[in-house]
């Protein structure tokens, strides 16, 4: 594994992609997650931050979005093509914005339905226990229908259920939405903890880029489509204008987004 | 009132609503995993009992071997249809998913005639025909063996859906973006539920041909079982029993009760009142998951 500490676990290069053969919703994104990193990637609602988590997953292709330009490498390997299933067996798991649990299935029927085909049983149980011991409070409700957990439970759970199919690689998709900060904060110290002790590289995507800054290392910003900065988490928080418009300084008016646009036009 | 006649007409009706649930649960299964009403599951049927009498009757097997080797046909025969015609349509309006399942029951109709004519063929499971009295009701051997089988089949799917390849099967009716996400084989899992739905449908062409002889008019099971599956709720199991015996009953009961008044007929009018209503009042069924409405 020494190779690997030289190439990023993940790069795109240029990756460009379109919805429904017109709708350009990504044009020309790259970035790097370098093996056992914390990489956010930020940006305002529909920047594209999705898409290209989708892109990465190969769930482009249940919204009809294809990737028209540039390369998806993992692993060293060329994805841009493989299935869903094929990807997640290399070893890349999105957990889908918005949760989507199984919601007529019981909190243990979740993770054990995303358990892959080839695990044994005893294999099963062991990484049961291992998705319950990150998310003890999915342990007291193994037996409850998911869909009446709380959002912050469903959150856990989605994680949970990504870790069941042994990923290298995880990506979250604003797992903050719709839960109390402090929650997220549990929520966010627990993917700290996945990180860390089970060597997983996390791709991050928030819309709460200042809880996001504090967990990661690097940070890419997204705007309508392109990255537009890209820098250490360190040196992101104290940006006057990621500070203004994403961690929310002062009060926003008109006058200021027309400056800020103007600015951004300048950086891309 | 004539207690031993209403009592008669329940019974019967209640096993012969057992057997319509058995197609039903056919319909529930593919609805399940992937939405699409299946409107060939009638033909299906009808194929299943002409596939054990084309290994009986063409190859001389014993019935006891004849059918599941018809099962085993048919498990193919559904991976095919999944495989070669469903699956092409992913993502397609709701409509032309419809339009192919009525196409391969006009598909599945015509080369049956073709194969096997039109005349009515016997199906001699060795079942005697004398009446059986239950106390003082006289009922039926062969739907009473159907109702029995029927429900066997229903325990059976309840204790598969509880192993790790049911439970993802669930998983895929329930959400198929996150099944996607966690790699579960989506495509996998629906050429399943409808190899399954093709068994069943072979056990329930079995008793049916049985009961009224195997011919064209097997494919027009659709209709009854439809209802079924509509008014226990599309995506409910235990729902296609219960509907299944209610319907029964009800059709048994009313038209046993009307018949003689209006001359004969009112059998199929329950169905379709039924059909209708339910559509009208309670769309999601008797157990339904009411979100199935937006699909």
């Amino acid at each position: 594994m020494t190779t690997a500490s030289a190439e990023p676990l993940l790069s795109l290069r240029n990756v460009e992609v379109v919805y429904d053969n017109v709708s350009l919703a990504v044009s020309g994104v790259s970035l790097d997650v370098p093996e056992g990193q914390l990489i956010a990637l930020l940006g305002a609602n529909g920047a594209g931050k999705s898409t290209t988590l989708r892109s990465i997953s190969g769930l482009l292709q249940a919204a009809r979005g294809k990737v028209t330009r540039g390369e998806i490498r993992y692993a060293g390997q060329l994805v841009n093509t493989l299935s869903p299933q094929d990807r997640v067996k290399l070893g890349i798991v999105q957990v889908l914005e918005g949760r989507h649990v199984f919601e007529q299935l019981t909190t243990n029927e979740n993770l054990e339905a995303a358990c892959p085909v080839e695990m044994s049983r005893a294999e099963m149980r062991s990484a049961l226990d291992r998705a319950y011991t990150f998310f003890p409070r999915l342990a007291e409700r193994r037996n409850a229908t998911s869909g009446y957990l709380s959002g912050g439970e469903q959150q856990m759970l989605a994680i949970a259920r990504a870790l069941m199919t042994r990923p290298r690689m995880l990506m979250l998709d604003e797992p903050s939405l719709g839960l109390s900060p402090m929650l997220t904060t549990e929520i966010f110290s627990i993917i700290r903890r996945i990180n860390r002790e089970e060597g997983i590289s996390v791709l991050l995507v928030e819309q709460n880029a200042f809880a996001a800054l504090d967990l990661v290392s690097h940070g890419y910003l997204i705007e309508s489509g392109r990255v537009v900065m890209h820098d250490t988490a360190t040196a992101m928080k104290n940006n006057p204008d990621i500070q203004e418009f994403y961690l929310g300084g002062h009060g926003v008016n008109f006058r200021d987004i027309k400056h800020y646009r103007r600015r951004k036009r300048w950086l891309t | 009132m004539d207690w031993i006649l209403f009592l008669e007409l329940a019974a019967n009706g209640a096993v012969t609503g057992l057997l319509y649930a058995m197609v039903a649960i056919s319909i529930v299964l593919i609805f399940k995993s992937s939405a699409v009403p299946n409107l060939a599951q009638g033909a299906l049927v009808m194929v299943g009992a002409y596939a054990v009498l084309a290994f009986s009757d063409w190859l001389g097997l014993p019935m006891w071997l004849a059918i599941p080797a018809a099962m085993v046909f048919m498990f193919g025969l559904g991976i095919g249809i999944e495989r070669h015609a469903l699956r092409r349509l992913a993502g397609q309006p709701i409509i032309m998913i419809l339009m192919m399942t009525l196409g391969l029951d006009i598909f599945l109709r015509g080369i049956t005639l073709a194969a096997f004519g039109g005349s009515a063929r016997r199906m001699d499971l060795g079942i005697s025909d004398d009446p059986l009295f239950v106390g003082q009701i006289l009922m039926s051997r062969v739907h009473l063996t159907g109702a029995a089988v029927a429900l066997m089949v229903f325990a059976a799917l309840v204790l598969f859906f509880r192993t790790r390849r049911g439970i993802r099967l669930r998983a895929i009716s329930n959400d198929y973006v996150a099944s996607w996400s966690v790699g579960i084989g989506v495509e996998q899992g629906v050429a399943l539920s409808w190899a399954l739905a093709a068994v069943i449908s072979t056990i329930a062409g079995v008793f049916w041909g049985a009961v009224q002889g195997v011919d064209q008019s097997l494919s027009l099971l659709l209709l009854k079982s439809l209802t079924v599956a509509v008014l226990g709720g599309l995506d409910s199991l235990p729902g296609a029993i219960v509907a299944g015996i209610l319907l029964g009953v009800l059709e048994s009961v009313v038209s046993g009760y009307l018949d003689p008044l209006v001359g004969g007929g009112s059998r199929e009018l329950v169905v379709a009142v039924t059909l209708i209503l339910t559509v009208l009042i309670r769309p999601h069924g008797l157990f339904g998951d009411r979100s199935v409405e937006r699909i």
